[in-house]
């Protein structure tokens, strides 16, 4: 375990060192402000810059404060994944490119710790700017629009930090192997969209995809409770996760010949 | 008593062999060199040999280890050494000790003296993405032996060097000769005959010669006469050869080698009838053929 601590503390000075450390949280934080900022000042901005015939009324209700929390996480959906993987598709990819990882490699290191060391860091570092890009969402959202209930808020974005996880997971996975970062971003983004996208088309038969964890998390800030087939998908969403970190150790090894 | 050996070792890429059934072995202690042209499968071989890449067929076997993990006694400098460059030298040297499971304290102590055995002890807390070609390459040396292996394999050490470097380079060389085994490639001779005792010649994958550097000197050497004459006297070149004892004689410019196999008599003969011809020689002498001429006869052939 020494070893691996000693991998992942030189990930952790490396996110320092390149501001990765700095800018995924202020990023996540923006994003979290500025949904419930604009959903707030909607109106005022149509009719300061809509360029609206004289006379003409505007009147959008107000959304309620789960409403603006559910699209704030939307917004991560789209944006925030994007930009974990723009941020973390070179973690694999670019030592082996480089070349600094075959200096590495020859010393006696655990296939296994190098990966999961780098795994972990990007688990941690794309989680902790989620939560705070929340925390911020929470902020202002009960500022402007009103209370939020605090218990589904909190199961809400849990359950969906899980579905980032896996897409970190996935991100570490094809970069494992892949050595074009390029493709590794392309693959990852497409899966994201193609899982989300089937399950909500297919939501009556796909709910125990890791796609609608999406849609759980969404439906608990709502409502208090997901929807039917939640405790598939957090079985199947974990089983994958084990399944794509040993599959990303185990394709890690073969790809080095 | 062998390091390594290994047997029978084939690297095939589609249906190009890089290595092609290579055996060899390695003495403790001893200092090896792997000489080739460019693209004689010598980056391949030490690659194999640190476990970078798994060898098609063939085996390759640490005396007296067995099961184990082989990195732990071997350290590897790549052709083109690369490193984070944001960390600092004594950084990155802790680092790699450490993954190499020295204690914190252990790494830091190899480190410090790590640095000043290759001179980098003034840069230690520069980072490396400012370094110029020579000091990566000492900080690739020292990489190499943060944990004490019994081997330590270079791989091209000294050819993108320029001459100072290569020289500094080659003086700790042979300081590292002193504790550990080395095995390095090149594609230089002459490096190789400065600090090695053993030769490994291949070409187009496979063995072409070996031996200590003493024995392929009795063998292969051969006397000559150099002689160096002002001016176009290739006519009095193609007539040496009718000499009894000249076995070969090149031409080049102003200067005409003689191979000989008689030497005391040969250099009697030649001295008096360039002396009779009244040629306007500016130098004669004696001397050895390098080893030089015997890796470019392995290769061309």
């Amino acid at each position: 375990m020494n070893q691996w601590m000693v991998l992942f503390t030189k990930e952790w000075l490396e996110a320092k060192r390149n501001f990765k450390l700095l800018w995924i949280p202020l990023v996540f934080i923006l994003l979290g402000i500025m949904q419930p900022v604009s959903s707030y000042f909607l109106p005022d901005i149509l009719e300061k810059a809509g360029d609206l015939p004289e006379g003409a009324v505007i009147d959008i209700p107000l959304p309620t404060s789960a409403e603006v929390i559910v699209s704030t996480l939307s917004q991560f959906n789209q944006i925030g994944v994007l930009i974990l993987t723009l941020a973390f598709m070179g973690i694999v990819a670019g030592e082996r490119n480089s070349g600094v990882q075959e200096m590495i490699l020859v010393k006696p290191v655990a296939f296994g710790f190098y990966i999961t060391a780098k795994w972990l860091t990007a688990v941690v570092l794309g989680l902790f700017s989620f939560f705070l890009g929340m925390l911020a969402a929470l902020y202002y959202t009960s500022l402007l629009i009103g209370d939020v209930t605090i218990v589904d808020f909190s199961k809400g974005i849990l359950v969906y930090s899980i579905w980032l996880l896996f897409l970190i997971t996935a991100l570490i996975f094809f970069s494992s192997f892949i050595k074009n970062s390029g493709i590794v971003a392309f693959l990852t983004i497409g899966l994201a969209i193609v899982l989300s996208t089937l399950s909500s088309l297919l939501s009556n038969w796909l709910s125990w995809s890791p796609g609608a964890i999406a849609g759980h998390a969404y439906a608990i800030i709502q409502t208090g409770s997901a929807m039917d087939g939640f405790g598939t998908s957090m079985v199947v969403v974990f089983v994958l996760i084990v399944l794509l970190l040993v599959g990303a150790v185990y394709l890690f090894k073969a790809s080095r010949n | 008593m062998s390091l390594i050996t290994v047997d029978h070792l084939v690297k095939q890429y589609g249906k190009e062999k890089a290595v092609n059934d290579l055996s060899f072995n390695i003495k403790k202690g001893s200092c090896t060199a792997l000489l080739g042209p460019n693209g004689a499968g010598k980056t391949t071989t030490l690659k194999m040999v640190a476990g970078l890449l798994q060898p098609t067929s063939g085996k390759i076997e640490f005396e007296g280890l067995e099961k184990v993990d082989l990195r732990n006694h071997i350290g590897y400098l790549p052709q083109y050494p690369v490193f984070y460059n944001w960390m600092t030298a004594q950084e990155y040297l802790v680092y790699v000790g450490r993954l190499a499971r020295l204690s914190k304290k252990e790494a830091q102590s190899k480190t410090a003296e790590l640095l000043e055995l290759v001179g980098l002890k003034d840069a230690r807390n520069r980072r490396i993405g400012g370094f110029s070609g020579g000091m990566k390459q000492r900080l690739g040396i020292a990489q190499a032996m943060v944990h004490s292996p019994s081997l330590v394999m270079l791989d091209e050490p000294v050819s993108a060097l320029d001459p100072v470097g290569r020289r500094d380079v080659i003086e700790m060389l042979r300081e590292m000769k002193k504790h550990t085994t080395i095995l390095f490639s090149t594609h230089v001779l002459n490096d190789a005959e400065e600090v090695c005792d053993e030769i490994l010649i291949i070409h187009a994958g496979k063995m072409a010669l070996s031996g200590s550097l003493k024995e392929l000197r009795e063998q292969y050497q051969e006397q000559t006469i150099t002689i160096t004459i002002k001016g176009d006297y290739s006519d009095w070149a193609a007539t040496a050869k009718n000499y009894e004892f000249v076995t070969d004689v090149q031409f080049e410019h102003e200067t005409i080698t003689l191979v000989v196999n008689q030497l005391e008599e040969a250099r009697k003969r030649v001295f008096q009838d360039l002396a009779k011809e009244d040629l306007p020689v500016s130098s004669f002498s004696v001397g050895q053929s390098s080893l030089e001429d015997v890796f470019m006869k392995v290769v061309q052939s």
